[in-house]
């Protein structure tokens, strides 16, 4: 009986996943533009964008192939795939038999391959350019973020997301010092991989500096809300990993209503404060030159190696 | 000898680490002013924890002086001084060794400290084996930044790092020398400084560059 109940949990977890990753994009763009003396859109906009692009008719260019048409449908379900594994409200995750998070990594990069693809196969120039540069940040990005998981898995015993979370919300932050360094690393990589701000402005279109915004710039219709959509729920769930991780406080570790209530509560909490804070931080820095962006990563890299460090102390 | 939550230590020498890398990583010098105020700021915290578990008062008054001289009258005393030179003069804009490969030389160069320190048989004191490594590699890094730019005013900020290994190295290994010679040390730090920056500025005025590699040319004139 309490296996059923499990499986509906975590079915519902990834629901609210892929239900509330518009919602955290909109809060993002309002804090954006209040911190720029803007009024904004509401923060529901996103979801009127994905309902009125569904509405609309496709243009597909007939110079492109298969791969054009199919990546928008792995991108979604890659990373949908992605959000059963991620624990939100409740630190076990029956999905956690399997996978772990180095799955999570592969899906990611499985929808960033076909992202690429498709830009590439449509050849206009701009989709070739944002691939080559986002197969630039990705390949310098993958080392910093499997160093990151190693030295999380190293703390907490296991690289299963049900494990780690669970030994997170046990233990307070306080008697891994080396968690500091994961984290200023994580919080580096994480800007990377969702194309926030010292790596790509998510705000441009039609600007030779953008990255992700080329490669779905032959898109529409559908293909386009689909795009969109699985771009935010992977920001979503990488914002649920770092907070569940490195803020644990609050998420539930027995099926009770009143505590899933309460760890409901602390993750949407954590999260949008986690997103506002993104969003002012994001104000406050300029776009980096595309051949600094190393730099960046470079310190990622530095931090995760003094981390395993204190770790091995 | 009072006890102390050892996680304590070892977060301050995180905490560190972490303004030490601020040096590191940027090429202005208004932020590595900013990077070297929060080390010392954390520094002169970490000076009133060796007070508090040796029990000597002397310390405290270490931890003050450290936290009024290094955290606010030498950054002041820098940016008045420099407040003249051109803008391009107080950032790095081409150094021998860029700053990504700078980076993570600086981490390596934490990880030979902690080796090296692992070596040397403490008796088990929690104070010295947590902040010895990292006095150690503030001293390092130090150096390294000095070797590693070009621009003169990275050398004094160099010099203030490997000035703050230097001090912590010292009170986690003596628990604090004599107050006199505390002071004297800040005083030759303050003046040194006051000098160095005013030598700085006449360079930049005869010169017309604060690059050290121009320096080295033989001048016939």
């Amino acid at each position: 009986m309490s296996g059923y109940v499990e499986i509906a949990i975590g079915v519902i977890q990834a629901l609210v996943i892929v239900a509330l990753a518009p919602l955290i994009t909109g809060m993002m763009r309002k804090t954006k533009a209040k911190t720029q003396k803007r009024t904004g859109f509401g923060i529901f906009q996103p979801y009127c964008d994905i309902i009125k692009l569904l509405h609309k008719d496709e243009v597909v260019s007939d110079q492109s192939s298969w791969i054009f048409r199919f990546s928008p449908w792995v991108n979604f379900v890659a990373i949908g795939a992605a959000a059963f594994f991620i624990p939100v409200f409740l630190s076990n995750s029956p999905f956690g038999l399997v996978g772990d998070l180095l799955l999570v990594i592969g899906l990611f990069g499985l929808a960033r391959f076909f992202t690429m693809l498709s830009g590439l196969d449509v050849a206009s120039t701009f989709g070739g350019l944002g691939s080559g540069r986002e197969m630039m940040i990705s390949a310098l990005l993958e080392p910093a973020l499997f160093l990151s998981i190693f030295l999380v898995a190293l703390t907490y015993g296991g690289t299963n997301l049900s494990t780690l979370v669970g030994a997170a919300s046990d233990s307070p932050l306080l008697p891994h010092p080396q968690l500091i360094f994961a984290a200023i690393a994580m919080f580096i990589i994480i800007l990377g991989e969702t194309g926030r701000l010292p790596f790509d402005n998510p705000a441009t279109h039609l600007e030779l500096t953008m990255v992700h915004e080329a490669m779905i710039l032959e898109y529409s219709g559908k293909s386009l809300a689909l795009m969109e959509w699985s771009q935010s729920i992977k920001q979503m769930i990488l914002f649920a990993l770092i907070v569940n991780i490195f803020i644990p406080w609050g998420i539930s570790s027995s099926i009770s209503v009143s505590e899933l209530g309460i760890g409901f509560l602390a993750f949407v909490a954590k999260i949008s404060m986690f997103a506002i804070f993104v969003a002012w931080f994001e104000t406050s820095v300029a776009k980096w030159r595309l051949f600094r962006i190393p730099d960046l990563i470079a310190i990622a890299i530095a931090s995760l190696m003094i981390g395993i460090v204190f770790y091995f102390l | 000898m009072e006890t102390i939550q050892p996680d304590i230590l070892t977060i301050s020498a995180a905490i560190l680490l972490i303004a030490t890398f601020g040096v590191v990583a940027r090429r202005g010098f208004l932020d590595w002013l900013n990077a070297y105020r929060l080390q010392s700021v954390v520094l002169a915290g970490v000076t009133g924890i060796v007070g508090y578990v040796t029990g000597i008062w002397e310390i405290y008054i270490a931890a003050a002086l450290t936290l009024v001289i290094k955290s606010v009258i030498i950054p002041k005393v820098l940016t008045y001084v420099t407040r003249r030179l051109e803008i391009e003069f107080k950032m790095e804009t081409n150094p021998y060794v860029s700053l990504r490969t700078a980076v993570i030389i600086s981490a390596f160069l934490v990880a030979l400290s902690y080796f090296l320190i692992q070596q040397i048989p403490l008796k088990s004191d929690p104070v010295a084996s947590t902040y010895l490594p990292v006095s150690v590699a503030l001293f390092l890094i130090g150096l390294f930044v000095i070797v590693s730019r070009r621009a003169a005013l990275s050398q004094v900020v160099g010099l203030l790092i490997i000035e703050n290994g230097l001090f912590l190295f010292t009170l986690v290994l003596t628990h604090g020398v004599s107050l006199l010679i505390e002071m004297g040390i800040f005083a030759d730090i303050l003046v040194g400084i006051v000098i160095s920056s005013i030598l700085l500025f006449r360079i930049s005025q005869t010169f017309d560059s604060l690059d050290i590699g121009k320096l080295e040319n033989l001048r016939d004139d």
